[in-house]
């Protein structure tokens, strides 16, 4: 049983190797070159990412403050945590925007994507027009939602209020995810619209000729088909919450509960010089994103 | 004509440039010979009339001094903290730094990260004569526990409010007769306001303006944000309470200002007065020449006048001192040295072109001092100032401060619970 499954495999194999390229020999030689092109980016990858992350997992038991040499205590930092109030509020925070955020923005590139995935003249520039703040760095957006969300802001003189959109703690939090919304749907779009692209045409004409309706269609060929393409967005969205960072600090500098973690990673850092504990929570939310995206993917292939 | 004689052309002159170049590298100590060139590197704060008069220095220095070059760095004003403090940890800082009393004493000093003050670059024989030649404390914003000194003050500040007399008169107020009192300022302000400006308001931008408001208030009140052995909270303290109960008053219940309106331009701490919206502020003398530049026209209506008190008969205010200071790491620590005895024989020029006060003993009598303008307001404000707390990881308890602050001023929560909240941090950073 095993030899018939191996056989074809090794004619496909046979098969695929170019004319004249010879045997194994050649094969290693390949692999050498392959391997000799990609050492600049592995050695690159090895040195910025990796041994990066291995050292904040390493400082995580230490107490350090990048002047005297690092003392060991175990798992003091990560004990310390668990307690601090202001660690806790930063998790909530990060929570709270992923949630606020990514919930909405996900769902309205979906419904926009299925609106923009026709032939119409102009839904290019249209398409363009939505991808536009995505393309703009993060800092630059807030800066012009600083504008917008100012007491005498565009959106104060809209709605004809007077909110205090970032000097408050019951408006800052949904101040920057409404800015955060405009700005992370576009990027959702793209790839909603690039997986709706893949969908082949004939499933829909067969659903059509066997009278299934648009929404029938949308909820029994469009939807199914898009799942992959829905969680890889899912995840995504999850990773880039917990990573926010800018509009916080541009926005609010982390004032009316609106300090994310990675915000309370730099001060921790950077202004109280506690490399130790800071390392701790990048590791704690290393654990938490891997944790996420687990199950996310679980979901996935069940419901698959 | 064969590739290896061109070669040889090129290699041999090059070598000896780099035989040259080590032989300047090896010199011992930093201490350099005639005609060797010394690199210097000198990072400050963003403050225009500051910046400016820095590059004026520098360059009559570097003309005296034609193999010294100096790179000046200005850095975000929100940014400077950390940025300077990361890099001096990493042994990557400036040779000459420009900071504050409240980050000498909190951060630099206890982590080893400065050099001590050399006496000789300032033609003194001791650190003693040198510091007999400053108005008496004025150098305790840059000394260790130890007592060692690390610096020598490139401004100094006492606190003193500042009043738009044209809004005073347009409410009916009379300039000659400015609040005295924060109950005043509370009355002054709502007529202010009625008359159609903003009477007065607090300053909001990072941690450490929030701590060395509240800090000022704290003087007055008799409060404090520390206990007396620095190792746990006193915010919960009546007296500490009171000092946010007159910043929440003010703002919240007599409505003298809007917080939320307020500017966050950390680059100009003191727009809103300076545009004319404002009407009263508490003030330094760096601000002045800051005000002049920006609006002649509120430069022409401003008076500076005393600090008002909680309690008049027993004034009291603050200090504060920025210091030039010199990175340990550095490899150039003499010439820095030089260089920043030069920056402050000019005191004079920092005081008439900056408002800057270096507090040399007898400064109210030179010829500078004589033309700015409310120098006997001045000279009270230094009469009365102490420096701020300072205590194990302050950036952390600056903060909370703050967090506390806006809960009551933004939220309104009362100040009892907000500091009751801020407490709980501040004993966490001070004891962790």
């Amino acid at each position: 049983m095993a030899l018939t499954r191996t056989a074809p495999g090794r004619a496909r194999t046979a098969r695929a190797r170019p004319p004249g390229s010879g045997g194994s020999g050649w094969r290693r030689r390949r692999d050498v070159i392959g391997l000799v092109f990609a050492l600049p980016a592995l050695v690159l990858f090895a040195a910025f990412a990796i041994y990066p992350m291995l050292r904040v997992f390493q400082l995580s038991l230490y107490d350090y403050n990048l002047t005297s040499p690092p003392v060991w205590v175990g798992l003091d930092n990560f004990r310390f945590l668990f307690g601090d109030e202001r660690f806790l509020a930063s998790l909530g925070a990060s929570l709270f925007y992923v949630v606020v955020t990514y919930g909405p923005a996900v769902l309205l590139a979906l419904v926009l994507a299925l609106g923009l995935n026709t032939r119409m003249r102009g839904s290019a520039f249209v398409r363009l027009l939505y991808f536009a703040p995505v393309a703009t760095s993060w800092v630059a957006v807030s800066v012009i939602w600083r504008l917008v969300l100012q007491p005498e802001g565009l959106l104060n003189q809209t709605l004809n209020t007077d909110l205090p959109w970032l000097t408050s703690s019951t408006w800052a939090k949904w101040a920057i995810a409404i800015a955060a919304i405009w700005k992370e749907v576009g990027f959702f779009l793209i790839i909603f619209l690039a997986g709706l692209q893949n969908i082949p045409k004939d499933l829909q004409e067969a659903a059509s000729l066997d009278g299934a309706g648009s929404l029938r269609r949308l909820r029994y060929v469009t939807l199914p088909l898009l799942k992959p393409i829905t969680v890889v967005v899912l995840v995504m969205a999850v990773i880039r919450g917990f990573q926010s960072f800018s509009p916080q600090v541009v926005l609010t500098g982390g004032s009316f509960g609106t300090e994310v973690i990675n915000l309370f990673v730099y001060k921790t850092a950077f202004a109280s010089a506690r490399m130790g504990r800071a390392s701790a929570v990048a590791v704690l939310m290393f654990i938490l994103l891997l944790m996420v995206t687990f199950v996310q993917l679980r979901a996935l292939r069940k419901s698959a | 004509m064969s590739a290896r004689p061109r070669a040889r052309t090129v290699l041999i002159p090059a070598l000896a440039l780099l035989a040259v170049a080590a032989g300047c590298g090896s010199d011992d100590g930093g201490s350099t010979g005639e005609g060797d060139q010394i690199e210097l590197t000198y990072w400050t704060h963003t403050h225009p009339p500051m910046t400016e008069l820095n590059e004026q220095l520098i360059a009559e220095y570097e003309e005296a001094n034609p193999n010294v070059n100096i790179t000046y760095e200005t850095i975000p004003n929100n940014d400077f903290g950390t940025k300077m403090l990361t890099s001096l940890s990493n042994g990557s800082g400036p040779d000459i730094i420009n900071m504050d009393d409240s980050a000498l004493r909190g951060e630099y000093i206890p982590k080893q990260l400065l050099a001590p003050i050399d006496p000789a670059a300032f033609g003194a024989e001791s650190v003693e004569e040198l510091e007999g030649r400053y108005v008496d404390g004025t150098l305790d914003g840059a000394k260790g526990d130890d007592g060692t000194l690390y610096g020598v003050p490139s401004e100094f500040n006492a606190t003193a409010f500042a009043i738009n007399t044209q809004h005073f008169a347009d409410a009916g107020l009379d300039p000659a007769s400015p609040p005295e009192t924060w109950e005043d300022v509370s009355e002054y302000g709502q007529q202010l306001v009625a008359a159609g400006h903003e009477g007065f308001n607090f300053v909001y931008l990072h941690a450490g303006w929030y701590t060395q408001q509240l800090q000022t208030l704290l003087n007055e009140t008799g409060g404090s944000i520390l206990n007396e052995d620095g190792d746990g909270s006193a915010l919960t303290e009546p007296e500490s309470v009171e000092a946010l109960q007159i910043w929440h008053d003010l703002i919240r219940e007599d409505q003298v200002g809007n917080a939320d309106t307020a500017s966050r331009e950390a680059t100009s701490p003191f727009e809103d007065f300076a545009s004319g919206r404002r009407s009263m502020t508490m003030i330094y003398p760096w601000a002045v020449e800051q005000i002049a530049i920006d609006n002649p026209e509120t430069f022409e209506n401003l008076a500076v006048v005393p600090l008002p008190q909680v309690d008049p008969a027993n004034p009291s205010g603050r200090w504060y001192g920025y210091y030039f200071a010199v990175n340990k790491a550095s490899e150039q620590q003499e010439e820095a040295w030089k260089f920043i005895e030069y920056m402050t024989s000019q005191s004079e020029r920092w005081l008439s072109d900056v408002s800057f006060v270096q507090p040399l003993k007898d400064w109210e009598q030179s010829p500078a001092a004589a033309e700015i303008p409310f120098l006997d307001v001045w000279s009270q404000a230094y009469q009365q100032g102490k420096f701020d707390e300072v205590g194990p990881h302050w950036s952390e308890v600056q903060d909370a401060i703050k967090a506390a602050v806006e809960r009551t001023v933004f939220d309104g929560q009362p100040p009892a619970e907000s500091l009751e909240e801020a407490s709980e941090s501040v004993e966490q950073s001070v004891t962790s």
